[in-house]
């Protein structure tokens, strides 16, 4: 899914750039306070690793190619964070020696598969494994997972970036500037493959890479897992922090709102009578006027931001659609998070331990 | 693998099934589809052919070779933002003679250049954007018409026209930009620009290691393969076998690659590394480099510029 200069406008790709610095601030600002200098060779190493993953491509027909990444498998052994600089890195030799995903593009490019793709790929990792044991089959099982969903989330990341370039960029007669699929073309173009080979290949990967740790050397995953068992029978070290913390919470409802907000834009109409009464097919419905209460509290409350997610003009709808979007992840993010700290709260009033139930040790009924 | 071979006394299959021939004549024998191991050996061969080509034209006394890495850093992203504004293909058309007239300039294999270019990316995008072109995908004024729906003409429209050919040039000229900065700075003197444009010393040091374990693990990715076909007879297949050897080579090069890092660190250590790099020799800013500056700006001015006069 390397995207290549000309495919994106500048204007997209100074985006792409302004999202990936301050995640490579943070990750070079993460990794290096946790083992300073050694983390340098090692790094180096797994770039150059991830950098071989992906030199093996297969062409799909939809503008650019598939192939595993590995950032998912670095993600599990490493963490997320030396997973973005290892992939940073592995990209940017592409785009400088192969002409594989472009100079400009290279914003857009770490985006989607030097950030997205490992920290998609290792929450659902970590969702799925739980807290069973190093060597277990769950672990391989969720890091398969974690390989297919990170891999699907950076090409879903992909296809809008392609997706949204023909709304936004036109000549006067209508030619689209960049990219000239729609996003109703983009998605299902880019999903396709990458649910069945490319997902499949990573999922192989990730899993069978984690599998042969487990089984040859399983003490390599420690220090990325700790308070994890070995295997079934050791008694695991305690917890050290609670992992729904509110504002994990919160940045997990964010994420996942920001992924699936682009899908609106592919949705043909208006829902159920939402905008107004006349749009209902009543005939369908077998009734022959609009009901009284609906026709009373339509329009009860007219008073709204951006109603009927556009500006009032009417005007650059993909855009006042985006800015609804934004308006409205960042009221239900305040909202997810005074739940999540009420909740915690609570909990932690009642057990003292605001994990005291989800805390119980694997391996101790063994 | 035992299935593979089912009788033992005959002589085994694969002394007599002829692979690709290398008779200049052509191919003799039969053409078999290769198996992922090798397309692995050929892809890393290849990696390294176009490697080492690239640093020996990087040698050559051309044009662009006698400039800073720095200048022809900053320059090749100003003028990817100007090709990427560009409106009109026939402004970009320009560019991409200028690009073509620069290689020259700097002694690459013209016939090189152009293929590296056109060869790969710009073909591929060109049947990428070709759905493009039609009716159904991008609606407008219909110049060619192929067939009718519903009494409406479908076919070739002058807006998807006109999209693809701009999408196709611009990548084209893009990748020419790309190639030319690439093959005429060596690898070490590029990392040097990158550190002195900014780029925090922990990313390059990564960087110009990690360039040096691409060659490494090349190696042992090559090694364990041909091992394993070493041992193997017939082929290795596409089953479950070939995916779990496929997972533990990987699973096993993680493995070295954990080690060798571990060691490498100390190594350093032992050197005196404490987290700092420090090079050689400092690139100097000569008066060439300030004519090549100002002849960027000029060239992204006139890019832009002759794109606002030709009209959008």
């Amino acid at each position: 899914m390397h995207i290549p200069d000309g495919y994106l406008s500048p204007q997209t790709c100074a985006v792409g750039y302004a999202v990936a610095a301050p995640v490579w601030y943070l990750a070079s600002q993460r990794v290096t306070k946790v083992v300073k200098t050694r983390n340098v060779p090692l790094l180096a190493v797994f770039a150059a690793l991830s950098f071989l993953v992906m030199m093996f491509n297969i062409p799909i027909p939809d503008g650019t190619t598939a192939h595993a990444v590995g950032g998912v498998v670095v993600a599990i052994v490493l963490g997320p964070w030396a997973a973005v600089i290892a992939v940073s890195v592995a990209l940017l030799f592409q785009a400088l020696l192969f002409g594989d995903g472009g100079v400009l593009a290279y914003g857009a490019n770490v985006v989607n598969m030097a950030i997205l793709l490992p920290f998609v790929g290792y929450a659902v990792y970590r969702l799925v494994a739980g807290r069973s044991p190093l060597d277990s089959t769950r672990r391989v099982v969720a890091a398969a997972a974690g390989g297919y969903a990170g891999i699907n989330a950076a090409a879903l990341a992909a296809a809008v970036e392609f997706g949204i370039q023909p709304d936004l960029f036109r000549t006067s007669s209508g030619a689209p500037l960049y990219s000239p699929y729609h996003l109703s073309q983009t998605i299902p173009a880019m999903a396709l493959p990458h649910l069945t080979f490319a997902g499949a290949a990573e999922a192989i990967l990730t899993g069978g890479v984690l599998a042969y740790l487990a089984r040859a050397d399983v003490r390599r995953l420690v220090p990325s897992h700790p308070g994890v068992p070995l295997s079934a029978g050791d008694a695991p070290s305690p917890r050290r922090h609670r992992v729904l913390t509110p504002g994990r919470v919160t940045a997990a409802f964010l994420a996942l709102a920001v992924v699936l907000t682009p899908l609106g834009l592919l949705a043909p109409g208006g829902a159920f009578g939402e905008d107004s009464p006349a749009d209902l097919d009543l005939g369908r419905a077998g009734i022959d006027a609009v009901p009284a209460g609906l026709e009373k509290y339509n329009g009860f409350w007219s008073h709204t931001l951006l109603g009927g997610y556009g500006f009032s003009d009417g005007q650059h709808a993909t855009l006042a659609y985006l800015l609804s979007a934004v308006v409205g992840i960042a009221v239900v993010a305040l909202l997810v998070f005074a739940v999540a700290s009420a909740v915690g709260t609570v909990s932690r009033r009642r057990g003292g331990s605001g994990d005291a139930t989800a805390d119980v040790p694997v391996g101790t009924s063994a | 693998m035992s299935a593979t071979a089912p009788v033992a006394t005959r002589t085994p299959d694969w002394l007599l099934q002829g692979e690709v021939g290398l008779c200049p004549c052509g191919c003799i024998g039969r053409r078999r589809k290769g198996s992922f191991v090798e397309k692995t050996l050929t892809g890393g061969a290849q990696l390294l052919r176009q490697v080492m080509f690239s640093e020996d034209v990087a040698a050559r006394g051309g044009l662009l070779q006698r400039l800073d890495p720095r200048t022809k850093l900053v320059s090749l992203f100003v003028l990817l933002v100007a090709v990427g504004l560009v409106h009109n293909v026939g402004v970009l058309l320009a560019a991409y003679a200028v690009t073509l007239v620069l290689a020259a300039a700097s002694r690459l294999p013209l016939g090189f250049f152009v293929k590296r270019v056109w060869l790969f990316v710009p073909v591929f995008t060109g049947i990428v954007v070709l759905p493009a072109t039609l009716s159904v995908v991008t609606s407008g004024h219909v110049v060619v018409e192929l067939w009718s729906w519903h009494g409406h003409p479908q076919g070739l429209t002058s807006q998807g026209l006109t999209s693809a050919a701009l999408v196709v040039a611009r990548v084209a000229t893009s990748i020419s930009l790309v190639v030319l900065l690439t093959l005429t700075t060596p690898w070490v003197r590029l990392l040097a620009a990158l550190r002195a444009v900014g780029v925090p010393r922990m990313f390059v040091l990564v960087i110009g290691m990690a360039y040096r374990y691409v060659f490494l693990l090349l190696a042992t990715v090559t090694d364990m393969y041909e091992a394993r076909k070493a041992r193997t007879v017939g082929s290795l297949g596409s089953g479950a076998t070939a995916r779990s050897f496929l997972a533990s080579s990987a699973g096993a090069l993680f493995g070295k690659s954990h080690h060798l890092s571990e060691e490498v660190h100390l190594a350093m250590v032992a050197r005196g590394y404490r987290g700092d790099a420090k090079t050689l020799e400092a690139a100097r800013f000569r008066p060439a480099d300030a004519l090549a500056a100002a002849l960027t700006v000029a060239l992204a001015a006139a890019t832009y510029g002759g794109d606002l006069l030709v009209g959008r």
